[in-house]
């Protein structure tokens, strides 16, 4: 065990990875970052410092950096990977999906599909996301609701160092296109990352916190949120579960069910505007799986159906956070 | 004869459904050459013109002027030479045929008229319909009132107005703070307190367990009982190690449930269930009397026990009753009947049901035609019929249908009981045990062996006064016992 952040965790994986498989490459706007600049081509390492190091131990060839263009990076990598390599993809901003859209949702996502199962696409594209430091509407969006809608694409999102290892290490090892989304505010976040080989399954969730009264589902930025939140409600004798989904699709029902079932409350929590959104996918499930066991209405806390303000007041007012996650439970507990 | 060709309505863009046909620039017989202007059409959306795409003749003008057409219906016929009315006419009505005329058959030809029509009927009619809804229905007076400019659902406001919850002090959970149905239901209720308790933990068990694929339960199991995930092969989806994986490998009792419950629950088996509904049905909607009296069975008895000294065998008093029972629906056929909604069927002989008791459940099956046979052979034959009903071997006509049911209940010692009628039989007889009571026979005290009999009529079809009749015949029979 060793302490690091997810931003360590992360650097660490891929340097493990490329270092095991000789066969991935990795892709990306300044990922080496330093070219033609006084300090050499490795002074920089990325914008997120997530890439240094990686030019100098495996060199040009597999450490590309690209032009400023999402659909060259996402389409040289699906390319790569039909052709027999396995690629890791790096977007900068989550808000320039719409930029490589076809090559995520109509070309990599299809693959394996349309090739009757005879190709596969192992691209793992790590996707920066989400608000809470200031970079405005076209820089701050979650967009993970939309990718969790389009069949063939996995949606992976770590929230602690340790999940941040064992899913990216899962998503590269495996054969199909992962959309591995990292919260730009999450890249600080300690904790304890198990040594050697450490995958963690797909499709699993974890549980943050325990408790009978409510269950507080949730990804991300706000699982940290609603853990907060719990832990001030049990102060009071009210306990909740607290579910980190860790990844949208496949989605763990098991878990959301089996915890609804216990508690009969639900609330959802999802850094998304509200509309077709991770949180009335939840609240939809629950509500036809799960409604004899409800004694409330679900409560869905989600951002306002708006842009992301730049404003900070503003911004912070339009993210959920560990107060309104908590009104919430307090709202779906008083229901009579 | 020349070529014909349809002129149809055309489909501007891909919301358009139908066109007005505006006025024609070219008359029936008239050529027009190409780039000519044929005539104008209106949308919803626009008023365009249609010009003419080569050299003809419209040999005939179907669309008028002013009506409404759906796209693809036929507007015209065109000819570049000379055709016969009757060309047209066939080329006419094999359009009819055609994509566009199928959607043309929807509304048919003028289905603007007639929407139009319809339109200027609808809201007038509606309009006297509301006038003479608002003068006759007359409200409760209420000095309970919800201010106006509120806004709130109609079912929350007929609730907050039942309930005189004054919802200006609400804050209305809809669109727009609009008041909903669950904010005024949830007014009514009294406030539900939430917290203020003592500190909890809410501490994770299973976080060590993370790098399994366990559902969350399996995994909380297993944190309990100290079991090595890393050793149990999932059978769950995907591999999944499940709850029941966790208490089969580990060989845990399945975790003690609510303390158990002071009865066992027996599932009904179908035959249960069969009788549960017959009966539930019969007893509910079937108006049910009883008619009761005593039969003095001395003679039967006496009869009986002649033929067994003479033939070493004899029928039950049980057959003797159900032959009794035939031979007085013959004389009583009022009651020989089964019911059905309106119907009464009025059957010609007497198929009487015996009431069999098996291990399983009750059976009935039938003695067909009882009257034309003699109480031996009903003997014989209720024996084998209730062997194959204990056995199950029953055949569904042999049971099924009849117009009379006899339920003998004495030779488990019960005096006496009413029976529910076996449906849609119109009555049923219940039979009690032979007793020796004491009784009044000429002026004298005396003992005699009587039977309490009880029969169930359904009142729809059957009086008190035919079941009566019925039920002095079959005394009559059961007591003067040689005419059986």
């Amino acid at each position: 065990m060793a302490q690091l952040t997810v931003r360590e965790a992360i650097a660490q994986t891929i340097h493990d990875e490329m270092a095991r498989d000789p066969n991935i490459v990795i892709l990306g706007e300044d990922i080496v970052g330093g070219n033609g600049t006084a300090g050499g081509p490795e002074a920089i390492g990325g914008i997120w410092g997530l890439t240094g190091g990686l030019y100098a131990k495996f060199g040009p060839n597999r450490v590309i950096d690209t032009p400023i263009s999402e659909s060259c990076i996402v389409g040289a990598a699906a390319g790569a990977a039909l052709a027999g390599k396995r690629a890791i993809a790096e977007l900068m901003f989550a808000d320039f999906i719409g930029v490589c859209l076809d090559q995520l949702w109509n070309q990599m996502a299809k693959f394996r599909y349309m090739f009757g199962g005879r190709s596969t696409c192992p691209v793992t594209v790590r996707i920066t996301y989400g608000a809470g430091l200031n970079c405005a509407a076209q820089h701050s969006q979650a967009a993970y609701a939309m990718l969790t809608s389009i069949p063939g694409l996995k949606v992976v999102m770590p929230t602690t160092p340790a999940d941040a290892k064992g899913l990216l290490t899962s998503a590269i090892r495996g054969d199909d296109p992962v959309m591995f989304f990292e919260h730009k505010t999450l890249y600080g976040e300690k904790g304890e990352v198990p040594d050697g080989d450490y995958l963690v399954p797909f499709g699993h969730a974890r549980m943050v916190r325990q408790g009978k009264d409510a269950t507080i589902v949730t990804c991300g930025q706000l699982v940290g949120q609603a853990a907060k939140a719990a832990d001030l409600l049990a102060k009071e004798g009210i306990a909740c579960d607290v579910i980190d989904l860790r990844t949208t699709s496949p989605l763990d029902e098991e878990a959301i069910l089996d915890s609804v079932e216990a508690t009969g409350r639900l609330i959802v929590a999802d850094e998304s505007p509200p509309r077709c959104s991770l949180a009335s996918d939840i609240a939809g499930l629950v509500a036809s799986k799960a409604f004899a066991a409800l004694h409330a209405p679900i409560e869905m806390v989600t951002a306002p159906h708006t842009p992301v303000p730049f404003a900070r007041e503003l911004e912070s007012a339009y993210l959920p956070s560990s107060k309104s996650i908590e009104a919430a439970v307090r709202k779906v507990l008083s229901y009579r | 004869m020349s070529t014909l060709r349809a002129f149809t309505m055309p489909k501007w863009g891909i919301e358009m459904q139908e066109g007005t046909v505006g006025e024609w620039s070219v008359r029936e017989g008239e050529p027009f050459t190409k780039g000519q202007l044929i005539v104008s059409i209106e949308t919803d959306k626009i008023v365009n013109e249609v010009q003419a795409e080569f050299d003809s003749t419209f040999v005939r003008v179907i669309a008028q002027t002013g009506d409404t057409y759906p796209v693809g219906a036929l507007l015209g016929v065109m000819a570049d030479g000379a055709a016969s009315a009757a060309e047209i006419d066939a080329f006419v009505k094999s359009f009819e045929g055609a994509p566009g005329a199928s959607v043309a058959d929807r509304d048919g030809p003028s289905a603007g008229h007639a929407s139009a029509a319809r339109h200027a009927g609808g809201p007038s009619a509606a309009s006297a319909a509301h006038g003479a809804g608002s003068s006759t229905v007359v409200t409760a007076p209420s000095t309970f009132e919800i201010a106006a400019g509120i806004a709130i659902s109609p079912a929350a406001r007929e609730l907050a107005v039942r309930n005189r919850i004054d919802v200006a002090r609400l804050g209305g959970s809809g669109r727009n703070g609009r008041l909903t149905l669950q904010d005024v239901t949830q007014a009514s209720r009294p406030e539900r307190k939430v917290g203020g308790g003592s500190p909890v933990s809410v501490a994770i068990t299973t976080a060590t367990l993370d790098r399994f694929y366990a559902s969350p339960s399996a995994k909380r199991l297993a944190a309990e009982h100290n079991v090595n995930l890393a050793v149990i092969k999932g059978t769950g989806p995907r591999g999944r190690i499940s709850r029941q994986d966790v208490t089969q490998a580990a060989n845990l009792k399945p975790a003690a449930g609510p303390a158990a419950p002071e009865f066992e629950i027996v599932r009904m088996s179908a035959m249960r269930k069969a009788i549960a509904s017959r009966l539930s049905h019969s007893k509910a909607t079937v108006p049910h009397f009883y008619l009761r009296t005593e039969v003095n069975f001395d003679a039967l008895l006496a009869l009986r026990a002649g033929s067994k000294q003479q033939t070493g065998a004899a029928p039950s008093l049980n057959d003797y009753l159900v032959r009794a029972a035939a031979l007085a629906l013959i004389e009583v056929p009022e009651v020989n009947i089964q019911v059905h909604g309106d119907e009464i069927h009025r059957f010609r002989h007497a198929d009487v049901a015996v009431a069999v008791a098996t291990d399983k459940g009750l059976l009935t099956p039938i003695v067909r035609g009882a009257e034309t046979k003699p109480v031996a052979a009903i003997g014989n034959e209720l024996r084998h019929l209730a062997e194959r009903a204990r056995a199950g071997k029953l055949r569904p006509e042999e049971f099924e249908s009849g117009s009379f049911t006899v339920s003998n209940l004495g030779m488990f010692g019960v005096e006496q009981f009413d029976a529910i009628i076996n449906a849609p039989q119109g009555a049923i007889l219940a039979a009690g045990a032979t007793r020796r009571r004491p009784v009044e026979v000429n002026g004298r005290a005396g003992f005699a062996s009587l039977v309490a009999l009880s029969l169930s009529c359904d009142h729809r079809a059957i009086d008190g006064a035919v079941g009566a009749r019925f039920l002095a015949a079959l005394r009559d029979l059961l007591e003067s016992p040689q005419r059986l």
